[in-house]
């Protein structure tokens, strides 16, 4: 239990400190502590495979690639929260957010499950079991995730092409 | 042993703080790094309900959403820097061309 309330408190400061960050690479340093704490409590939950590939996957691709494009953004630039222009849309959003996320935590407390969660398999969450579960009956799974990522790099290579620049400035000029 | 019932509590309070980030917060950036944390939290409730069932359907799951996670940010991080390569701004406020 003790491990869990110390992973907790770290993860929960994390995640505090990605909305509460004034520039982007603080919140994505927080961002890091929250997930590195989430992938230690995956190994408290016998998920090992998937403790290693959170740190992989999340702390090293994802995260640099979000600091790739905060230094490319931001690089050099003091610039703070731009004003207020929705009324009360941070109060409302707190007050709301506040509200489901006590009332599913309180009901996630005060429901104990009712499984047997003893005589787990030694074996559980290894690669082995991973992979024996992702290349066997959920292949297909597997596979629409690689497809999704495919198009995904393609949606990305759409996005950033060279686009015409005599038609962006100066939308008026016929073009030969 | 850790009591699932805490693991899904504290999914909960990382998805309503990761709420919070994406309707508080006006940097896109910001906003998009709250977003991970909610996908991360429902990855947890996933690993924490495998763990109880032992199934592994559930780690599967958390498999997919790192995945989907993945996904989701290039495509995001490549919106946002055309976003600011027109606009010079990083304020959601500035997409709001196809306002109603």
């Amino acid at each position: 239990m003790i491990p869990f309330i110390i992973l907790a408190v770290i993860a929960i400061a994390g995640a505090l400190g990605v909305i509460l960050g004034r520039q982007p690479v603080h919140s994505a340093l927080a961002l890091v502590g929250n997930i590195l704490a989430l992938a230690v409590l995956y190994l408290l939950l016998s998920a090992e495979f998937l403790a290693v590939a959170q740190v992989i996957v999340y702390a090293g691709a994802i995260m640099v690639l979000f600091l790739f494009v905060v230094t490319l953004l931001t690089a050099g630039k003091e610039e703070g929260e731009p004003p207020e222009e929705l009324g009360g849309q941070r109060w409302w959003a707190g007050i709301f957010a506040i509200g489901i996320g006590v009332v599913l935590a309180v009901l996630a407390i005060t429901h104990p499950g009712s499984a047997v969660n003893t005589g787990i398999p030694s074996n559980f969450g290894t690669i082995h079991e991973v992979g024996h579960v992702l290349w066997g009956p959920d292949f297909l799974y597997l596979m629409a995730v690689a497809i999704m990522l495919l198009t995904a790099a393609v949606g990305v290579l759409v996005l950033n092409r060279p686009m015409k620049r005599s038609r962006v400035r100066r939308p008026g000029r016929r073009e030969a | 042993m850790i009591p699932i019932n805490w693991v899904v509590g504290l999914a909960a309070i990382i998805f309503a703080i990761g709420a919070i980030g994406v309707m508080a917060r006006r940097n896109p950036l910001i906003m998009f790094m709250s977003a991970e944390m909610m996908w991360n939290s429902a990855a947890l409730a996933f690993i924490a309900f495998a763990r109880q069932w032992h199934s592994m359907s559930g780690q599967i799951m958390a498999f997919l959403i790192v995945g989907t996670a993945a996904a989701e940010v290039g495509i995001g991080l490549a919106i946002i820097v055309t976003v600011y390569h027109r606009r010079h701004r990083l304020d959601v406020d500035e997409i709001s061309g196809m306002k109603g």
